[in-house]
């Protein structure tokens, strides 16, 4: 039982934020979201740092790292607001690592890793909402061939992916696909989401596609689970700077000829935001150290992070604004940003409600978290 | 990072677990499974069971004639407690005063009052709080006046827990008035038996006497009492506060109580009631993160490498979760919590309760106890306080 973190890893975090502070200012955020959401050059600058091949192993170029290491970077854009996404890059490296045939393996994963692929995960479906099992898109196969027809939506960068790792009905089956861009009879089409960063709609049709793996079930499960695990890590972050952000301005703001950090009331709000903030990193390392258990262990910790994670971040998030005042609800104001992302994260990967329905299907006689 | 315990750390836990389920009564853990009533013979029980085996000062340092266990190793002793059954040890003796004792008192007084603490020989109270200072602690009133080789202690103290079985109450006690209200402050030891000491119980609102009134009139005490140094007693509280972080969150006992009220669900027929299950749900993540919180903290012990300041947090959602899950066991059995019949919650009572479920017999008192959590120990709202100079500064 341990929880310091490795020289290593100190030193991988110092070397992301030391990116995010001087690399990714407010403005130039703020220029990614007025041209569309999305920067390549940011990417790639990412991905010269080793971050997009971090669970790529060092055979196909990446660096083989586990978890914690991307648990630790996404911590780090979370506290910048990161758009760019190095997640993506994190479930697509693991599961083609994980599931893909060698052949599929040796085309992608390099490409990921050097940041000249974007490949991400394209789950959501109209009626599917949270339920990973819902498939409507149909995969077929002709003459050795896979052609799969379907839509998907609120896609990660969409129009400016590479490819998508996109699950299908395989014979009443899920399996899961990989789809390039542009291949014939796919679609895209994008739009900037509510935290500023790009998603697309993508619509499949008859589209030629190569096989990841039959057993879309356990991939897809591990994929989602993978971004359970990075959206908490993200999630920590972007609380971190939040309530710092939030410490710093009532510091600063005067009112009744006195800084309205002397008030108890609003000082009580400041210990409860750090409870949140404390009780979501704790679970954030409980999700990330439980990766790699068996599934049902996994996916139990998942639930369990992310439930928490989601009262965390909406109650962090609130606060944030609410103590602000006026200010919180501005554009112009860093603070409106951060609590948007947060908001977006908790609906991203299974909300809150969804998870702590399924912690209860899964609850146990037993409490024991070790015992 | 590593979420699993080490090789050597899950061996002490089995010799622990073993011991102590050889060791425990079986009628004892029974009545702590149902939260039936202990008396005062059961908790010395344990407490001189322990103190044989040398654990009843279970944090206490080898010099000291403790097991001088690691952090992580104190939690997994209290965690093969709290699991088993076993009561909570009262702690004013071995918990409170002996770190005390062992950090500022002299040689005489470690010769003379360690050993019958840990032994469970001496029942200590704790006499702190007074009608007029509660969470302002540092008003206290209390007098102890120097005359000669002796202390004339004259006041009164409050909401000592226990206190009716005392034998010796260790008091902060103004013996200045001189400068801030902290630095008047002075750490004696008295002897109950002493002429003008008048203990009075309280009963609360579960209908039971858990905490005391004291008085002290013109009670006469040996200067030899005073540990440390005249006015430097609030620093020894501190001290002792700051000695005691992982164990308020009592995240083991919630472990255990989790599971009590999922039995009590499903007797009552609410398990599988989703409404009722996700409220069950949302207390075990509570439980899981508020486990994680402890085990940061002894991580952080055990390495040195970086300090936790966060023993407000866990006062807070500690008591919180108690106050939960008490609440929930009431919700469970409902209308079947509300038949009071004192005598119910007494072991091996012969009586029929309405419903027929004698377990269903203290949740409602223990659910009316439990709202003390957020009250003592520096009350929740002082708790924030503390956590918001923390962030705000």
């Amino acid at each position: 039982m341990d929880f310091d973190f490795s020289d290593d890893q100190e030193q991988l975090r110092d070397a992301v934020r030391k990116w995010v502070d001087k690399g990714y200012t407010f403005d130039r955020r703020r220029e990614i979201t007025s041209a569309g959401g999305f920067d390549r050059a940011a990417y790639t600058e990412l991905a010269e740092l080793g971050l997009c091949g971090l669970y790529v192993s060092e055979d196909h170029g990446g660096m083989g790292m586990g978890p914690v290491e991307g648990m630790v970077v996404m911590e780090e854009l979370g506290r910048g607001i990161v758009m760019e996404p190095v997640q993506q890059a994190l479930i697509s490296g693991a599961v083609l690592e994980g599931y893909a045939p060698d052949a599929l393996k040796a085309e992608w994963l390099p490409k990921i890793a050097g940041g000249e692929a974007i490949v991400v995960l394209a789950q959501q479906e109209r009626k599917s909402r949270y339920n990973i099992h819902k498939c409507d898109a149909q995969a077929q196969q002709q003459e050795g061939q896979w052609n799969i027809t379907g839509t998907k939506s609120v896609v990660a960068v969409g129009d400016h992916a590479d490819a998508f790792l996109v699950p299908a009905m395989a014979a009443g089956k899920l399996a899961l696909f990989l789809v390039a861009k542009g291949a014939k009879g796919s679609a895209t089409s994008g739009y900037v989401t509510q935290d500023g960063a790009r998603a697309a709609e993508l619509t499949l049709s008859q589209t030629p596609a190569s096989l990841v793996t039959l057993d879309g079930q356990t991939a897809l499960s591990h994929a989602v689970d993978i971004g359970i695990a990075s959206v908490c890590a993200e999630a920590v972050g972007v609380m971190d700077k939040t309530l710092a952000i939030t410490v710093d301005y009532m510091n600063t703001r005067k009112q009744f000829n006195t800084t309205i950090a002397t008030f108890q009331a609003l000082r009580h709000r400041v210990a409860d935001m750090k409870m949140q903030l404390e009780l979501g990193r704790s679970m954030s390392y409980y999700a990330s150290l439980k990766l790699n258990t068996p599934v049902a262990e996994r996916h139990q910790a998942m639930a369990r992070a992310k439930y928490q994670l989601g009262n965390s971040m909406r109650f962090v998030g609130q606060q944030s604004v609410q103590l602000h005042g006026g200010i919180g609800v501005t554009d112009e104001y860093i603070v409106s940003h951060y609590f948007k992302k947060l908001t977006q994260l908790e609906m991203t990967f299974g909300d809150t409600l969804h998870h702590l329905g399924e912690v209860s299907n899964s609850m146990q006689d037993t409490a024991g978290v070790f015992a | 990072m590593d979420l699993a315990f080490t090789p050597e750390e899950l061996a002490f836990r089995e010799e622990i677990r073993t011991w102590v389920k050889a060791n425990l009564p079986a009628e004892i853990s029974k009545k702590v499974h149902s939260a039936m009533r202990l008396t005062r013979d059961d908790l010395q029980r344990w407490a001189k069971i322990l103190g044989k085996k040398g654990w009843l000062g279970w944090g206490w340092p080898e010099q000291f004639g403790g097991p001088g266990w690691t952090a992580v190793q104190k939690h997994l002793f209290e965690e093969e407690c709290a699991l088993a059954g076993a009561p909570r040890v009262v702690p004013f003796g071995p918990v409170m005063v002996a770190p005390v004792i062992m950090a500022f008192g002299n040689a005489e007084q470690q010769k003379r009052f360690l050993p019958g603490i840990a032994s469970g020989e001496v029942w200590w109270s704790q006499g702190y709080s007074e009608p007029g200072s509660g969470s302002d602690l540092a008003s206290l009133k209390t007098r102890a006046d120097r005359v000669g080789d002796k202390y004339i202690v004259n006041g009164q103290k409050t909401w000592t827990t226990l206190g009716q079985y005392g034998e010796w109450i260790f008091c902060l006690v103004r013996t200045s008035n001189e400068g801030k209200p902290q630095t008047g402050i002075s750490f004696l030891l008295i002897d109950m038996k002493t002429p003008g000491i008048t203990v009075r119980p309280i009963k609360l609102l579960d209908g039971e006497c858990e905490v005391n009134e004291v008085w002290f009139d013109n009670v006469e005490v040996p200067a030899e009492n005073l540990i440390g140094e005249e006015n430097k007693g609030w620093n020894y509280a501190k001290h002792l506060l700051a000695h005691e972080r992982t164990n308020i969150a009592d995240v083991n006992r919630a472990k255990r109580e989790l599971e009590r009220l999922k039995r009590i669900a499903k007797t009552e027929g609410v398990y599988d009631d989703m409404r009722f299950r996700d409220e069950i749900s949302k207390l075990e993540v509570d439980i899981v993160a508020l486990e994680m919180l402890v085990l940061r903290v002894l991580s952080a012990e055990k390495s040195g490498k970086n300090s936790l300041d966060i023993a407000g947090l866990l006062k807070i959602k500690g008591s919180e979760i108690q106050q939960r899950y008490s609440e929930l066991m009431m919700m469970a059995a409902g209308p079947y919590s509300l038949p009071f019949i004192f005598e119910a919650m007494d072991a091996g009572w012969q009586g029929d309760f309405p419903g027929h479920e004698v377990s269903n017999a203290p949740l409602a008192a223990n659910y009316f106890n439990m709202r003390k959590t957020t009250i003592y120990g520096g009350s929740n709202e002082v708790q924030r306080n503390i956590v918001a100079q923390v962030v705000l500064g």
